[in-house]
């Protein structure tokens, strides 16, 4: 049983279209990728899965539920899925604590000792605990991703999604990254990444959705979308990549 | 009666102008506050009201509402005691200025950090007063010095309803000693004294909340 299903998903700005018949399964405890030019949908497509943005058409089922009824909880929905974003959004006016307790105290209902301890548990596993006490500006884009991270994880959610994880970070952040979401991945959570970052791509999955102009035009091992793949457009936008890492 | 003499005479209404002050900045606070929460929280049908509050408000004079409502209303049925009458009055037009302060405030707090409260599920209420407030208030403090010390200078009008502040107790002297420069210079004084403790409390706020990398200093 997959844990998302995506079925026809299509998402229209007006006349424009983001997203057109978009289908995409994602297994528990898997970490899958989608990869794609910027402007294709990546982010878009994320947004729909907790309804951050409304699909025009199409079918979302999380854990076999369809999250385009009428009756559906939103709020719930969106507590079930974690969401890690590119600027990381860490809340500015709170230490990082703060950031990791509030959604347990507001949402989860937790005494102030409880969600303290739950948060220390998560800033502990992702080695941030050190810096429970500081503010977001005192603390460097990679600490900022974990403290976005554990925020995250603290809710326990099903799937943890990343936008981009790594476009606000230097380059030799990647690995670090990228051991991260494998370290994550090893321990049972389960991970959808959007992003353009092929070294990160090629250190966390050995296949890769590519998403280009709404539409999913492959889902392969990286060697053969940049070597094998019949369509040009796709073999030029990963042979490029390759080039340029 | 020396200089200090007569400050210690004036003293005597020092305690109804910081009632005044607090009261009507009480009163601006939780306008201030509703008409901007309310005005975030997209209920397009409110704006209008919102609009119109904060437009008629910050247009008429405070003498005059003061007078509307506690020499008006009462023809009308309504009897309003001073100290409301001011915060109906000055406490409202402070509401409508700090509403507008409080609306620009709002403006800097990161759309991302609102749409990542979102994504974690939190209701547009928990959002407004866990995330948009608390940062709000923080960078707001200039407006709010402002508005303040604007309330503070407009207490004296509680005098003209019955109200023995400062003003109040120094036109009294001024009838029985005839030595007005002293005493109003002494009336210059002491709000000075009450501005400067306002400042320092306020100040102590700030510093008390504040967070690296955000607000004004």
């Amino acid at each position: 049983m997959a844990l998302i299903k995506i079925r026809d998903l299509v998402k229209k700005f007006g006349a424009h279209t983001v997203l057109d018949g978009v289908n995409l399964d994602l297994q528990k405890g898997e970490m899958k990728v989608v990869m794609g030019p910027s402007g294709c949908g990546k982010s878009t497509l994320l947004r729909c899965i907790n309804r951050l943005v409304e699909p025009t058409s199409g079918t979302i089922l999380v854990r076999d539920q369809d999250i385009m009824g009428a009756e559906v909880d939103v709020r719930a929905l969106r507590q079930s899925i974690g969401f890690v974003f590119q600027q990381f959004a860490l809340y500015r006016h709170l230490t990082v604590l703060g950031n990791v307790m509030l959604g347990l105290r507001k949402l989860r209902g937790m005494s102030r000792a409880e969600a303290e301890a739950q948060a220390l548990f998560q800033l502990n596993h992702l080695e941030m605990a050190a810096h429970r006490d500081k503010y977001p500006s005192q603390i460097s884009g990679g600490q900022k991703q974990r403290v976005a991270i554990a925020r995250a994880l603290a809710m326990d959610p099903a799937v943890v999604v990343f936008d981009e994880p790594t476009s606000a970070l230097d380059p030799v952040m990647v690995r670090e990254v990228a051991d991260l979401f494998n370290r994550l991945n090893r321990e049972g959570v389960t991970l959808l990444c959007v992003t353009h970052d092929l070294a990160l791509a090629r250190h966390i999955a050995n296949r890769v959705i590519f998403l280009d102009q709404g539409v999913i035009r492959a889902d392969d091992t990286l060697e053969n979308l940049a070597k094998h793949h019949p369509n040009d457009q796709v073999r030029v936008f990963f042979g490029e990549k390759e080039g340029q890492s | 009666m020396n200089f200090f003499e007569l400050v210690a005479q004036l003293a005597q209404g020092l305690v109804s102008t910081v009632v005044v002050t607090l009261v009507c900045s009480g009163t601006g606070m939780a306008v201030g506050l509703t008409v901007a929460g309310l005005r975030r929280m997209g209920y397009a049908h409110l704006v209008p009201f919102l609009d119109g509050f904060t437009y008629i408000f910050r247009g008429v004079p405070v003498l005059v509402l003061l007078f509307l409502v506690y020499f008006g209303l009462p023809s009308v049925g309504i009897k309003v005691g001073p100290l409301l009458a001011m915060a109906l009055s000055l406490g409202l037009i402070a509401g409508a200025y700090l509403a507008e302060v409080f609306r620009g405030a709002l403006d800097s707090v990161e759309a991302s950090e609102i749409l990542a409260a979102e994504a974690m599920g939190m209701s547009r209420f928990q959002i407004l007063t866990s995330i948009e407030f608390p940062q709000m208030l923080r960078l707001a403090v200039p407006g709010m010095i402002n508005e303040f010390t604007s309330i503070l200078k407009y207490s004296p009008f509680a005098y003209t309803v019955g109200i023995a502040e400062i003003t109040k107790q120094a036109m009294t002297l001024t009838a029985t000693t005839l030595r007005g420069i002293e005493i109003y210079l002494a009336v210059g004084v002491l709000y000075f004294l009450i501005y400067r403790i306002l400042l320092a409390g306020v100040h102590f706020l700030e510093k008390r909340y504040q967070v690296p990398g955000l607000g004004t200093t």
